[in-house]
Order: C-alpha cells, then structure tokens, then sequence
C-alpha cells in the first residue's frame, strides 16, 4: 500500500521539478520550431548547398538519441572551449533533436498543399507572398498540425532524459527522493502523476488544435 | 437549358486571338500541338472538344500562362502578351502582371476551394488582395454572384461543406468577380456525379446568354451544341476541323474524324454500327 504522507511531504519537489521540466520544455520546443521552419523552408525553397546541409542535420538529429547529443554538448563541447549550463545545453539539445522532427512534419505539410492551389492563385493574380501566406501556409499548418502536435508532446517526455547532465527536474527530483527515503512506489507514482498533470491539458489542447485546423484535411 | 445559337447585342471585336501556337515538353518525342491558331470574338463561346490526350487542357492551361509555350503568340484584345520561344519546356509557369493574371478566369475540373476560407472569402479574397477593392463593394457583388448561381444562403458554407456542383459553381464566381476578358473552363463538370452537371452547365449556358467571353474544352456534347458559337477539333495535337457554326459541326460535320469522334458519343448508333460491320464480316465468311 502506498504511504499517502509522502506525497504531503515531498510535493513542493514535484513542483519545483515540473517547472524546471516546463522551462526547458518550452524554450527547447520553441528553439526546435524556429529550427524547423528554417530548415522546411530552405528544403522546400531547394536553395543549393543549405538544403544538403539540412538533410544532413536531419538524419544526425534524429538518428542519435538525446542523451548521447546532451552527452555531447554538456561533456564534450567544454574540450572545444564551449562552455554553456546544464540549463542552455538541456535547451540546445531538445531544439536540435526536436528541429529535425518539426521540420519533417512542416515540409510534409507544404509538399501536401496541391499544385492547383498555387495554380489558383497564379489566375487570381496573387503574387508569390499573398500565394505563401493565404494560400499555402493556412494548408501547410492544417496538414502538420497532428504531427506537431505529436512532436510537442514527444519533446516533453523527451525532457526526462536531462537529469542526466544534473538538471533538477521532475525525473531527477523523483530519482534523488527515491535514493534518499527509499520510497520507490511513491516517487514513480508522483513522477506519472507530475508527467500526467503537465502532458494531459497539452494532449487536450491539441486535439483541439487539430480540429481547429482540420479544414485541409477534410 | 437554353438554345443559345443566336445570341444578339454583341461586339464582333476579338478577345483572344492564337497565332501558330507550339508546345512541346522537355524530352518529350512529339509535340503535344503544333501550329495551332484560332480566335474568339468578344461575347462569343468557343468550344474545344476532342478524344482524351489531344491537348485541349494543355492549350487551355497555356493560354493561362501556366505552361510555356515554344512557338507562336497569344494575343489578348489586339495586345501580344505572349510569344513562344524554344527551349523554355521546364521554365514553369510564365511570368504576367497580377492585372493581366486577372483578365483570363480560369475554372479547373477538380472542385478546388480554398479550404481555408468560407465561400465569401474565397470569391471575394482576390478583389481585396489583388485589385484592392473596398470590402463592402466587393461583398456586396459577391452576394450578387452567389444570387445568380443560386447559393446566396451558403456565402459562410465552409467548401467541405458543399457538394462538388456548389464548389464548382463557387469557383465560377470567384472567377468571375475579376471581370476577365474571357473565362476559361477546363471540363469543369469531369469530376462531378452526374446529377450535379446539369446545375453547373445551366450557369455557364446563362453566362454565355449574359455575353461573357468564354473558352470551353468539354466532354458533354449536348452541353457543347447548346453553348458553342464556334467548335474546334482537337485531335493529336491538330486542329482536325473548325466551325463557325456549332449545329452544322454537329449534325453535318465535314471530316471524317469528326464524324469518328461524334459517332463515339453516339451509343445507340455506335452499337447499331458495330453490329451491322459484325454482320458484314460474318456474311463475309
């Protein structure tokens, strides 16, 4: 049976590691949209050169898994004279795994806008901006928006791994509080509880999103 | 529908006017036409008709701008705004002024709305955006247009929300708030069930009466003979015969090609001729 006291007396950590999981989660994600915009853009656009660039980045971020690339940026990069905290490197590294996937699910959406769309707004004298904003991109984000959504909510489970480099977050919290009371069932019960309590009104925000934007898919 | 062969209160200038046109694509071994030249006075309709593959769409679509063309001029109210040059097959589509973009409506056979907007925005997206019209001038035509094509209760329909008829009647309203020179309908009822075809062509053939320009490539023959002023014959790439005259084109025509190619439309006939030829090679043996 689960010792309900231990959620009294140990809460205040869950908080303070659910805000440190936020933080990182919401400036990696936003760093890995911006990423994912430039890098669907310049794919999209074939601009020479940066587009191989890209799809090199592409396959390195997504076929590396995040602790190796926190590894990299938290141990290695000091060698090399870069010198960034726990904090920056956590965000760096959720942006540059969380870049590759938005990118991919951003060009899916521009590759699925039909030609003839872009052909209607040729005869209806739209010039290429008023082509890319009201009729491309309104497609674009109906089309991405699941796997957007999807990602944002990979990319915050994803976070738990940068207890690893010593950040305090709700992984590490419950880590740390497991070693300390040995109140193992109790730290894993409050840790899904905490993952739950961020991730559930995110999952319901979405699917709201995905209905609100669906009219491209219908 | 309305017999529409004397249509009056007309001016015989022309509109359009194609001059040897060529179009080939790149590694392609024959050209898709060549030579091609045809004119369509102002108010008038002409019609395209021809087999599957004979490049009806295509000389549509390059009179559009939306293919390169490599030989020949399209000139628009007595104006050349385009000549034909040789190896711009992959150069896509041709470079043209906003202003002149909006003198040629095009409307495609798929039913393509803009998911986005509802049909008000979509008709009335192009007037804002392009020639900066006033909001309530350009609603308040585009209400008129929804009137005439029967769907002013459906201006905040969502186009998922219409059948293929309705959107395809939208997007004849969308095109037609330009006012272009001449509106050009790419089988525009090829996708449709065929209960919705009778609702779009009854507005093309009320256009027609209204004196609206127009360059059709159909696959509905009676539809053709009701709406055409002039016919044309695509077939390979060739102009295989030409009327004036769209009811002698299609009770009398002159080749033997487009005998071939009405008869197939002809089904009672068409069977009647295959089994009388299946007797012949029966007595025959």
């Amino acid at each position: 049976m689960l010792d309900w006291s231990f959620i009294g007396r140990y809460a205040s950590f869950f908080v303070n590691g659910a805000w440190m999981t936020l933080f990182i989660s919401v400036f990696g994600i936003a760093l890995a949209i911006v990423t994912g915009v430039v890098c669907a853009a310049i794919q999209t656009a074939r601009i020479p050169v940066l587009r191989q660039l890209v799809a090199v980045y592409i396959e390195v971020s997504r076929n590396t898994p995040l602790l190796v690339q926190l590894y990299f940026l938290y141990f290695g990069l000091p060698k090399l004279g870069f010198v960034w905290s726990a904090e920056m490197c956590a965000i760096i590294g959720l942006g540059f795994l969380g870049g590759s996937y938005m990118a991919e699910s951003m060009r899916a959406g521009l590759q699925a806008v039909p030609q003839i769309q872009r052909e209607n707004a040729y005869m209806l004298g739209f010039n290429r901006r008023q082509t890319l904003v009201h009729v491309v991109i309104p497609q674009a984000i109906s089309v991405s928006t699941p796997g957007l959504v999807a990602n944002v909510i990979f990319l915050i489970k994803e976070s738990s791994v940068v207890s690893a480099i010593a950040l305090a977050d709700v992984m590490y919290m419950a880590k740390d509080l497991m070693g300390i009371t040995y109140d193992t069932y109790e730290a894993l019960f409050m840790l899904i509880v905490t993952y739950l309590i961020i991730l559930l009104p995110i999952s319901i925000l979405g699917t709201w999103l995905e209905r609100r934007f669906d009219y491209a898919r219908r | 529908m309305t017999e529409t062969t004397e249509r009056t209160g007309r001016d015989d200038t022309i509109a359009l006017k194609v001059t040897d046109l060529k179009k080939h694509y790149a590694d392609a071994e024959r050209n898709v036409f060549d030579g091609i030249s045809f004119e369509v006075p102002k108010g008038k309709v002409l019609v395209i008709v021809g087999p599957s593959g004979s490049g009806k769409s295509t000389l549509l679509r390059a009179i559009a701008g939306l293919e390169p063309i490599q030989g020949g001029t399209i000139a628009l109210d007595g104006t050349v705004i385009e000549t034909g040059r040789p190896g711009n097959e992959k150069s896509g589509r041709v470079k043209r002024s906003e202003e002149l973009r909006t003198k040629f409506g095009m409307v495609f056979q798929s039913y393509d709305l803009f998911p986005n907007k509802d049909v008000l925005g979509n008709i009335t997206m192009a007037p804002l955006l392009v020639q900066k019209r006033k909001k309530d001038e350009v609603e308040r035509e585009a209400l008129e247009l929804l009137e005439r094509v029967h769907l002013a209760d459906r201006a905040h329909a969502k186009p998922h929300e219409l059948s293929g008829g309705q959107r395809q009647r939208v997007a004849i309203c969308r095109a037609l708030i330009l006012h272009p020179e001449i509106l050009l309908l790419d089988e525009i009822t090829a996708a449709l069930d065929p209960e919705m075809v009778h609702e779009v062509l009854e507005v093309v053939v009320e256009l027609a009466d209204a004196g609206q320009t127009m360059l059709i490539v159909t696959h509905e023959m009676s539809f053709a003979r009701a709406i055409a002023d002039r016919v044309i014959l695509l077939a390979d790439g060739r102009i295989e015969e030409r009327s004036a005259d769209a009811e002698e084109f299609f009770t009398h025509p002159k080749t033997e090609r487009a005998r071939e190619f009405l008869h197939s439309f002809d089904f009672v006939r068409h069977r009647d001729a295959q089994a009388e030829r299946e007797l012949r090679e029966f007595d025959a043996q």
